[in-house]
């Protein structure tokens, strides 16, 4: 049997995590490392990197390299245009429609760039299968988590990725749903839940009432464009504004120029680096280390945790709003929460957490890590679906109504948010001339009362109605949301019985074609990407080698040593260790394997000089009885 | 809301073909779960009689058990068929918790079901000929406080004399409240009774009538609690 995981697909980071013996546990890579960052980059050669690979090129080939794709899934061109300039890479595409990701040659959806990440988890946890000695330890299904308050074409789009990674998506659910899920593992008590998740790039409350194993999902709200990217835009300025200030950026300071786009970067980590040194303490320094350069920072500045909480105060009060607004549709007070859970990297702020206890009273839960919990969720309902073990169940809502344009270009709801999912509503259509034989109907999302203030999801034409006097055709049209908070529509004419052809144009996502399209795409690509893992396994052989090396020069023996060894023979190993260094950072696999195995060559007498002076160390002054 | 179906006696079981009275939610025979193409009421669907009174633990605990049969968490496997009749029994059932657990929701739905024309949520616009004189002096204090807002009054004064000129309002909207309670029980206890269909209607009509006038009352409460932020 084939294996299933969950997925976090998180704006910051991504983790995999699969049930072991009835527990949720989160894979890791080789190096013990849970989070994968949500960041690719395509390298000159044309290979995908994903990663810390990836992250690594973000100071050294910024424009080539995505992050934070997450706040583009399911959205036009237009809607991004203004948050698109914070970010390196070209963001393409105009008026509605799909963003586009430019990359050197080539142009990524932000569905085809997420099932780059999603396609590492599959590969990662795969090898772990594999490892755990499973027959068949192909990864085909996956639970994927997304922002509770994501809409129906960022939800399309979450699917659509993990199609295009070659994964059965088996359900779409809420993050703190998720995270509810794997808190409550341990307790069985009934009570009343408020999940506060402030991740990277998107914030979501959620109150569940939990009794009997049902999950059930009260209200959420949220805000998918909030989050600590935000807060490291707003330090990042700061530090950009004293830079200017002290004179090190010379090209801003005469003709306004902005730094390249390598430096943004390098702010951009050391002000992230900043912010998470403030979680511990009450005050940082902001290092800023030019990129490629080997010594001190270019720039530094302390900031106190007081200017850091003046600066983030506003991002912090955009989420209270939601907040109040989740309590009044549950119904409920803040005082009749009986517990609070905090999820996402960015609640280890304890401006955060000061925040949240002040709104419910109560000290929040952190029983469990904040970054893990969503994928471990993930992975207990990917559990439940495959196991048809029925002790668990989760029950969550739709986070926006839907509704109709109707004339005047008002919206009429036939959904109302907050309904427990899957939700249906019917309307009824008739035609306004005689033999209309199609109508068109406009689909949105939203709670605002004018079609414009709203999301349009799609518009749907109707086809194939029965030639009558107008008015006279009664067309019943249901709109379905499924479990995972997505839309389908059909129709039927009543007096005739005749189901209705439906033609859908979504506004913001894929059509099926395009996705099947891109999965064999991927296909066609996934040449260069198997190249471009190879040249990450090269590039790490050969960083093992060369730190090996780099130590055996700096060893205190060596100088005595130097008796044992040929003459030239570390003037030898210097040049190859050079000519290594030389070709690490280019794409030629084959240099770098070449130089790797030269250098091994090269130090392997050396090797064994300095280790047969460390045995003999160890053992002068010893008989051999003690040994 | 849409308008149901009316219930018809028997559905039929896509998979064996099996009859079974529209009340089930799996077949008798081949207790596979039924397709919704014929169904009762969300009453008959939660497998309670049509009254009024509901006692709301045990409906969030039938809530609960169905929600654990027909999830479509536990249908990714089926047949497509078993995975429609999940999706639409699902649907179905949050609906009808939505609608049942709401005393109003519950009346209005309960008048449609009857086929006593409803119109609750439409707030008439006339008040009904008991309450036009208290109405009328409402409004016209709202008049006079406006005008006296413009005219610098403080507003604690004002609010005092808003206060004042709702609790008659208050009071008729309390005593809305327990009149609907009061018919609500005696719908139950016609049914209960199996009380003539001339008397079981008459209840009917004056819920429909109470909620008109309670949906018209609402609104008059919510301009003055406008009045009242604005002061």
């Amino acid at each position: 049997m084939s294996q299933v995981v969950g997925i976090d697909l998180g704006t910051t980071n991504s983790l995999v995590a699969c049930v072991e013996g009835g527990k949720p546990v989160v894979i890791r890579d080789g190096s013990g490392n849970g989070l994968l960052p949500s960041i690719v980059s395509l390298d000159a050669a044309g290979a995908v990197n994903v990663g810390r690979e990836a992250q690594r090129r973000l100071l050294t080939d910024a424009h080539r390299t995505v992050y934070s794709v997450k706040r583009f899934m399911g959205r036009g061109p237009d809607d991004v245009r203004a948050e698109a300039e914070h970010f390196p890479f070209r963001v393409e595409g105009h008026g509605s429609g799909v963003v586009r990701i430019g990359l050197g040659e080539r142009h990524f959806t932000p569905p085809e760039i997420s099932a780059y990440i999603l396609r590492e988890l599959k590969r990662r946890a795969e090898e772990y299968f594999q490892e755990r000695g499973e027959f068949d330890f192909e990864v085909d299904r996956a639970v994927i988590t997304v922002p509770a308050y994501f809409n129906d074409a960022q939800r399309t789009a979450t699917r659509d990725a993990g199609r295009i990674a070659g994964l059965e998506v088996l359900r779409i659910i809420n993050e703190p749903t998720a995270a509810s899920l794997a808190y409550g593992l341990d307790r069985r008590e009934a009570g009343t839940i408020a999940v506060y998740d402030l991740g990277g790039g998107t914030f979501d409350i959620s109150i569940l009432r939990v009794e009997d194993g049902v999950f059930q999902v009260l209200s959420t709200n949220g805000d998918t464009h909030l989050g600590g990217d935000d807060i490291d835009q707003l330090l990042g300025a700061v530090i950009v504004g004293a830079m200017r200030e002290a004179g090190h950026l010379p090209g801003a300071a005469q003709g306004g120029v902005a730094p390249a786009p390598e430096l943004l970067q390098a702010i951009r980590l050391a002000a992230i680096q900043a912010k998470w040194d403030l979680s511990d303490r009450a005050e940082a320094e902001i290092r800023v280390h030019l990129p490629g350069s080997q010594g001190g920072p270019l720039f530094t500045r302390s900031i106190p945790r007081e200017e850091f909480e003046a600066l983030i105060r506003p991002v912090i009060e955009r989420t209270l709003e939601p907040c109040r607004q989740a309590l009044a549709d549950a119904g409920l007070e803040p005082r009749q929460i009986d517990e609070v859970v905090l999820v996402g990297g960015s609640t280890r702020i304890p401006m955060v957490r000061r925040a949240v206890e002040q709104l419910f009273g109560r000290v929040p839960h952190v029983g469990l890590n904040p970054d893990e919990v969503v994928a471990l969720g993930a992975a207990v309902q990917a559990g439940i679906m495959v196991s048809g073990n029925r002790d668990m169940l989760l029950l969550d809502v739709t986070p926006l109504s839907l509704g109709i344009e109707t004339m005047g270009g008002a919206m009429s709801k036939i959904i109302l948010r907050n309904s427990t999912i899957p939700a249906s509503g019917t309307e009824m259509f008739t035609t306004f001339v005689d033999n209309q034989t199609a109508v068109d109907i406009h689909v949105l999302q939203g709670e605002r009362e004018l079609v414009n203030d709203n999301r349009s999801l799609a518009r749907f034409k109707l086809r194939g109605i029965p030639p009558m006097p107008a008015g006279l055709p009664r067309i019943q049209v249901r709109f379905q949301i499924d479990a995972n908070g997505i839309l389908s529509v059909s129709a039927r004419e009543l007096r005739t019985g005749i189901e209705q052809a439906i033609e859908v144009k979504p506004s913001y996502g894929l059509t099926d074609e395009e996705v099947e399209r891109m999965l064999l795409e991927s296909f066609e690509h996934a040449e260069a990407d198997v190249e471009s893992r190879l040249l990450i396994e090269a590039r790490n052989e050969a960083g093992t080698v060369l730190r090996a090396t780099e130590k055996s020069l700096r060893n205190p023996d060596l100088a005595a040593a130097q008796n044992d060894l040929a003459p030239g023979e570390l003037t030898a190993i210097e040049s190859a260790l050079g000519a290594l260094r030389g070709v690490m950072d280019a794409g030629d696999r084959g240099a770098i394997e070449q130089k790797t195995q030269v250098l091994n060559d090269v130090t392997r007498h050396l090797a064994e000089v300095l280790m047969n002076r460390s045995v003999r160390a160890a053992l002068s002054g010893k008989n051999i009885d003690g040994i | 809301m849409s308008t149901e179906p009316r219930a018809l006696t028997l559905q039929s079981c896509r998979h064996c073909g099996a009859g079974a009275p529209t009340e089930l939610h799996f077949c008798p025979q081949c207790e596979r779960i039924l397709t919704l193409a014929r169904h009762g009421d969300y009453f008959s669907f939660f497998g309670l009689p049509r009254k009024l009174t509901i006692d709301l633990a045990d409906l969030e605990r039938r809530f609960r058990d169905l929600s654990r049969r027909f999830h479509p968490d536990y249908y990714y496997n089926a047949s497509s068929t078993e995975r429609l009749a999940s999706l639409e029994r699902a649907s179905y059932l949050n609906d009808a918790y939505r609608v049942l657990r709401q005393p109003l929701d519950r009346i209005e739905y309960l008048l449609k079901l009857e086929g006593v024309a409803a119109g609750g949520h439409q707030a008439s616009s006339q008040p009904g000929q008991g309450m036009l004189g208290e109405v009328f002096t409402l409004n016209e204090e709202l008049d006079e406080i406006r005008g006296a807002r413009q005219a610098g009054v403080p507003g604690a004064t004002l609010r005092e004399r808003l206060e004042a000129a709702r609790r008659p309002i208050d009071a008729r909207a309390e005593r809305q409240e327990r009149q609907i309670e009061e018919l609500a029980a005696r719908w139950d206890a016609q049914l209960d009774t199996g009380a003539p269909p001339d008397d079981r209607r008459a209840t009917l009509e004056a819920l429909k009538s109470l909620l008109q006038e309670r949906s018209y009352i609402a609104n008059l409460l919510a301009t003055v609690k406008r009045e009242e932020e604005g002061l």
